[in-house]
């Protein structure tokens, strides 16, 4: 846990944000689909978690929109103001498959975990094709990585119109982030996938039991330990609530 | 700033609450240095898959959860957990659960005497299940009965978690305290709803959940109190505990310790926090020991 305060604020598409921190512990450590679980002084009770976007010496940068009061409280933050940090938490994508190309598939906000993963893809040798999809074309997210990039939108103003997960080609290695509605279509159709989850988080270290993901092979585990990255066919989707509005937002 | 629940030496008077700190075992990044004892995450004789979710919800100063009691059931603890906590420097007591009287007794029977289990907490009091649970805690007959089934099987300390969903919690208070309790810990969690004005159905799936945090600690300090008068065994004060201060009224109010929770979940810090600042007050208020601080238990 660590005091970090915010090193800069920029927008990355119609309402989504990319707030820096100074974070050197983190930075150093943190692997691709993990998380930070921020709290601040008169902020709601429980803290936000955030895939990590950026990590780069001693920063890391979080992506957010503000979905409900308290990340509206983050966006409103100055230079400088501190965030609580905890992290790196939870258990990243894995990149020990041996595949020689990596598929990314991401959805609106879903871009958060992809930077890296794009990062270390390369690392182990991959090829990275980047598929983002968005409603329109502004909220297409403008920062991105991947030696091919596809472009998606709902409504056919950029690039291929329909959704990210029908507009990738197939690969390898395919992970995934985004809506859960998307990540069961990921699911639908690549079943390895490793898809990154959000669910409600309480404590993001492994106690409260209320990051609660339901399995497909029966009962729940936690998307803060076990996960937040899984094996698509894993997840018993249907079960998953899709109605939340962290879920919704694209 | 060791304390005495009956004949349990604490090294410390802050404890972790049941539920909010796993089975100890979870993260390194809970320090335990400061841990007068531990409460386990309730647990029944049989592995239970908890509710569905969303499991969480949110609330001013407060969270409403419904877990469940998502556990491994008896066996596992006894397997994977029980001997981890006996090699620990504080004393671990298992929160206990059943559906039944009998099932709390046989469930107590199956633990009694295992290495590392110090003792029980019997949760009848816990919200967010469909048998037993709550339904015990606010009857008296019945949280007696559970009592009774529950000592009859252990000479280890029995402490018992009562709810707040009660019209007067000292009848319980002492109806268990009858039954054999050696301390009563006040209180679980409130029952809440909050709605989801999206889809305009509650936003736990389990519809109702327990209110805890800030929100609920004046309810809290009022029903530990009210407890703490009923009875002569040691209570331990529960509810909304983050800061020094906090614990401190519980302690005034005529709690013995206090437990920490979902303070835990926003600051893993929070029990070594709470600790060292008690000890820093009666420091500065010139209090040889916690047994000096002024109590606030006026008899009628």
């Amino acid at each position: 846990m660590l005091d970090a305060p915010v090193t800069g604020k920029r927008q990355v598409a119609r309402g989504m944000f990319v707030i820096g921190l100074h974070a050197p512990e983190i930075a150093a450590s943190v692997r691709a689909g993990q998380f930070v679980n921020l709290g601040w002084e008169a902020g709601p009770l429980l803290r936000r978690p955030f895939s990590v976007f950026r990590a780069e010496r001693e920063h890391i940068e979080v992506v957010l929109k503000a979905v409900g009061s308290g990340t509206a409280q983050m966006l409103a933050m100055q230079v400088g103001d501190r965030l609580s940090c905890l992290g790196p938490l939870g258990r990243g994508f894995d990149f020990g498959s041996g595949a020689r190309e990596a598929l990314l598939v991401s959805g609106g906000l879903g871009v958060a975990p992809m930077l890296l993963a794009a990062r270390e893809a390369r690392v182990a040798g991959m090829k990275v094709t980047w598929v983002h999809g968005a409603r329109t074309a502004a909220e297409l997210c403008a920062e991105h990585d991947g030696d091919v990039v596809v472009w998606a939108t709902d409504d056919g103003s950029q690039g291929t119109h329909g959704t990210a997960v029908a507009a990738a080609p197939d690969t390898d290695l395919v992970l995934a982030c985004g809506p859960n509605r998307m990540l069961a279509a990921v699911a639908e159709r690549w079943p390895n996938a490793q898809v990154a989850v959000e669910t409600y988080m309480g404590c993001g270290t492994g106690v409260c039991l209320g990051c609660a993901v339901p399995l497909r092979r029966g009962g729940y585990d936690r998307a803060c330990k076990e996960g937040p990255v899984y094996r698509a066919a894993d997840i018993d989707w249907s079960a998953l609530p899709s109605h939340l509005p962290y879920a919704v937002v694209a | 700033m060791s304390v005495a629940i009956g004949a349990m030496r604490l090294r410390g008077p802050v404890l972790a609450a049941s539920g909010t700190f796993g089975y100890g075992t979870e993260v390194p990044l809970l320090e335990r240095g400061a841990l007068g004892a531990m409460v386990s995450k309730g647990i029944f004789l049989r592995a239970r898959e908890g509710t569905a979710p969303p499991r969480i919800a949110e609330t001013p100063s407060g969270m409403l959860n419904a877990i469940g009691l998502q556990g491994p059931g008896a066996e596992a603890v006894v397997r994977d957990y029980a001997p981890l906590w006996a090699e620990w420097d504080f004393p671990v007591l298992v929160n206990i659960n059943g559906e039944s009287a009998s099932e709390y007794g046989e469930l107590t029977a199956r633990l009694d005497g295992v290495p590392g289990i110090a003792g029980f907490e019997i949760n009848i009091s816990c919200p967010n299940v469909e048998q037993g649970g709550m339904f015990f805690g606010n009857d008296p007959r019945a949280a007696a009965t559970v009592t009774e089934a529950v000592r009859r099987r252990t000479k280890l300390p029995v402490w018992v978690k009562l709810t707040p969903m009660v019209s007067d919690i000292g009848v319980v208070a002492r109806a268990v305290e009858s039954a054999g309790a050696d301390a009563l810990c006040a209180i679980n969690t409130f029952v809440g709803m909050s709605i989801d004005l999206n889809v305009y159905r509650p936003r736990l799936s389990f519809r109702t959940g327990g209110l805890s945090g800030p929100a609920i600690r004046p309810l809290a300090v009022h029903l530990a109190h009210q407890a703490a008068r009923a009875v002569r065994i040691p209570v331990i004060g529960i509810g909304g505990i983050a800061r020094p201060e906090d614990a401190l009224e519980f302690l005034v109010a005529g709690c013995s310790a206090v437990q920490v929770g979902t303070a835990t979940f926003v600051n893993p810090k929070a029990i070594a926090e709470v600790h060292d600042g008690i000890a820093a007050f009666l420091e500065a208020r010139g209090f040889p020991s916690l047994a000096d601080l002024p109590r606030y238990l006026p008899r009628d």
